[in-house]
């Protein structure tokens, strides 16, 4: 009896625990305090130095718990990464995940000697443990100060921190075998990573590749598609591990192939994760701040936030200014990049290793670490929404996200049905405009269910189902969600009239006279800018020259142009704003130049 | 330099009562037919095909509903103040008070354009369009359209 007992106290306990958790969630979000900070701190108070004063030290538990909850939380980075994004940030987030993990942990390192008295290889472990980013930290922060980012930044960071946790965690795994079983030589080192990271590429491609096929070909049970996929990121996980590769890099790869093929059940796949990612952080930073020692943080305070401003001040600027070199980032957006490498789960994670292995002193790594994601999160969390309005990162409008209801049809991977409510500022009922690709189906009024035939004319309080492709679902929100109404025009405005960008080139160019390619007519303004820009999305203020005038992309919504701007002669320079023009004329040139220079030579 | 009035001291209605926008087109298309003894059907189509790209409400309370006419002579300009501001599905949502019209012949090109962003940047102009709303008559009116061409000069 008594064992069943213990039992029942543990899970009440654990459940407890995970509850706080998700109650303090609604603290956080009315101070705006970051999420996961909070998270450790209940850890902190529950346990043996807190109020709770549960005794938990184990050790060997809060590891496998942690790696299950990074396991779901890389796959479900890597699901919600469209290939598209993917793609476009592949080469500045790839190099910012591989060389600049590298160079922030070489930067780190010599800090970490001297604050902490450490050996070499010992600051090295320090300097990897604190390598990875966290994506989850950033994009919560960034969502709940309501700061909108250039897609290709947003796009940048979100990428790098999925891919720079496997790295990091190969080179930590590395050097605590370095420690742990004496010198090794760097050939053999570096081949070791090579070995770690193609296993688990090839069994994360192997394994999201059969996720597909199966949710896909075989007919499983109704609510059992989002289970498989979960189960079936793990079996992925622990088998690469148990073939001696990386099963972060798998889990991550796993999750970039189901989320970029059409399959069955595609939402509730999504959603499912998406629970069980915040279920994962809660338990892992619950379990993470159990197991820190409160007391012993204060004596590493000092030594930890010398490292801490290392790598905040130092190392991630360099990393990033290094790394984004060849890429066109403008100065502001690099400062801000830099500044929101949040550390996080993934950085305590890696510092209970050693104590996993019973390296030397181990406990030592956590505290620093603990106390380095602390002050990260405090610091550099909290003065996110400052540091994007003080850049100036932040895109001019802030579309108010519209609340988006998704039905997958069985039968067809095509389409599905996406319902919004009609809010009265929306686009869609202001304006009646919606894109082409999107048909209404059903209007629902009055808890009738109505043919848009029978519904007549849309209203206020209707909900509105249209069908349409999965992948341009985004793309809609803007036409449903509530926006004000501007003030006043924006004072840097140059064009002279906007035009939706489904408006065909062959229209615009009838009603100016402008002369086009005769195969260009049919083309809607959206895919002119998408076709002219190879190298890039079009972004707000790109600019496409057609005769005398110019097309200027105005609003851009998740990589598509929405409103085109005709700017139609040079502008005349009136003599109030003779500098602000001047000041746009200067930045266009100057981009110009830059661009030319940027150019690699033929 | 000396540039062209935009519009001509008899094509401004200092005060247009309408309802909406449909009979803001109508009205002006209609007045705009007297004085170029054009058909005010063909300029309201064409005014018309142009708003169906797009709403020509510029933002705070303006708007320039423009097309090209074929047998038009010259660029044609007309300026109407509405008694009350009707809502032009501006880009801005805002009702619309102050209504530029702009033809162009066939074969104007690029001075179609160039007139066209003229009329465009003048109004966008905060204080012009605040002197305009606070002007009640014909020749208040075309003072401040004519205006800011004199004082560049």
């Amino acid at each position: 009896m008594e064992s069943i007992d213990s039992v029942s106290i543990t899970i009440l306990f654990g459940a407890v625990l995970v509850l706080a958790g998700i109650m303090s969630s609604l603290v956080a979000l009315r101070f705006g305090a970051p999420l996961l900070l909070v998270f450790l701190l209940v850890g902190m108070l529950a346990g043996e130095s807190g109020i709770g004063g549960i005794k938990f030290d184990d050790v060997r538990l809060a590891y496998t718990v942690g790696s299950v909850a990074l396991g779901l939380i890389l796959f479900d980075g890597g699901l919600r990464t469209r290939t598209a994004t993917f793609r476009n940030v592949l080469a500045p987030a790839g190099l910012l995940a591989t060389l600049g993990v590298l160079i922030i942990m070489a930067l780190t390192a010599p800090v970490a000697v001297w604050a902490l008295q450490l050996n070499w290889s010992e600051g090295l472990l320090v300097g990897a443990v604190m390598a990875s980013t966290d994506a989850a930290a950033v994009f919560f922060l960034l969502h709940a100060k309501g700061l909108r980012l250039r897609p290709r930044v947003s796009a940048t960071l979100e990428v790098e921190s999925g891919m720079n946790d496997p790295f990091a965690i190969f080179l930590t795994i590395v050097l605590v075998e370095v420690l742990f079983s004496g010198r090794q030589a760097w050939t053999s080192i570096a081949l070791l990573l090579a070995e770690k990271g193609v296993i688990g590429g090839l069994i994360g491609w192997a394994g999201g590749h059969t996720m597909v096929l199966v949710l896909n070909r075989l007919v499983l049970p109704q609510g059992m598609h989002a289970p498989f996929v979960a189960t079936g990121a793990l079996v992925t996980f622990g088998l690469a591990e148990a073939l001696h590769g990386s099963g972060f890099l798998a889990v991550y790869v796993a999750g970039l192939i189901v989320g970029n093929h059409e399959t069955r059940a595609h939402n509730i796949i999504v959603t499912f994760l998406d629970a069980a990612t915040w279920l994962a952080q809660i338990a892992m930073f619950v379990l993470l701040g159990l197991l820190a020692w409160p007391e012993r943080l204060p004596q590493r305070l000092l030594p930890a936030l010398a490292v801490a401003l290392a790598l905040m001040l130092v190392a991630r600027p360099a990393a990033v200014l290094i790394c984004l070199a060849p890429f066109r980032f403008s100065l502001r957006e690099k400062l801000f990049i830099s500044w929101v490498g949040l550390r996080g789960a993934v950085s305590v994670f890696l510092a209970s290793i050693p104590m996993l292995v019973g390296l030397p002193g181990a406990h030592f790594y956590f505290d620093v670490a603990f106390v380095v994601v602390m002050l990260s999160l405090l610091i550099q969390g909290w003065t996110i929404g400052v540091a994007g309005r003080l850049l100036r990162v932040g895109l001019p409008r802030i579309d108010v996200r519209a609340r988006r209801t998704e039905l997958d049809l069985p039968g067809t991977l095509k389409h599905e049905l996406v319902g919004y409510p009609l809010v009265a500022e929306s686009p869609f009922l202001r304006r009646g405009i919606k894109p082409s690709w999107a048909k209404l189906t059903l209007v629902v009024r009055d808890e009738h269910v109505q043919t848009p035939e029978e519904a007549g004319e849309v209203r206020e309080g209707d909900h509105v189902y249209f069908l349409a492709p999965p992948d341009r679902v985004q793309a809609l929100d803007r036409f449903f969600a509530d926006r004000p109404m501007q003030a006043s025009p924006d004072a840097a405005l140059v064009e002279d009239f906007f035009v939706p960008a489904d408006v065909t080139l062959g229209a615009l160019a009838e009603i100016y006279g402008l002369t086009i390619p005769p195969q260009d007519a049919g083309t809607v303004l959206a895919d002119y800018f998408a076709a002219y820009f190879i190298k890039h999305p079009p972004r707000p203020n790109d600019a496409i020259p057609l005769g005398p005038v110019k097309l200027v992309a105005h609003t851009v919504t998740d990589d598509r142009v929405v409103t085109v701007g005709l700017q139609l002669a040079e502008p005349e320079p009136l003599p109030r704003t003779v500098w602000d023009r001047a000041w746009i004329r200067l930045r266009r040139a100057s981009r110009r130049v830059m661009a030319r220079l940027r150019r690699p030579k033929p | 330099m000396p540039t062209p009035d935009l519009a001509s001291p008899n094509a401004i209605i200092p005060a247009l009562r309408v309802n909406g926008k449909k009979q803001a087109l109508q009205e002006i298309a209609a007045k705009a037919a007297v004085l170029t003894g054009q058909s005010d059907k063909a300029i309201l189509e064409i005014l018309l095909q142009r708003e169906k790209l797009g709403s020509t409400g510029v933002g705070n309370g303006v708007a320039i509903p423009h097309g090209k006419l074929a047998k038009l002579g010259s660029v044609f300009g007309l300026f109407a103040r509405l008694e009350r501001p009707v809502d032009f599905e501006a880009l801005d949502g805002q009702p619309v008070d102050l209504i530029f019209l702009l033809l162009a012949p066939e074969g104007a090109g690029a001075d179609h354009l160039k007139a066209l962003a003229r009329v465009a940047r003048l109004l966008r102009d905060p204080e012009v369009a605040h002197k305009l709303r606070n002007s009640h008559d014909a020749d208040a009116l075309y003072a401040v359209l004519a205006m800011p061409s004199a004082s560049a000069a």
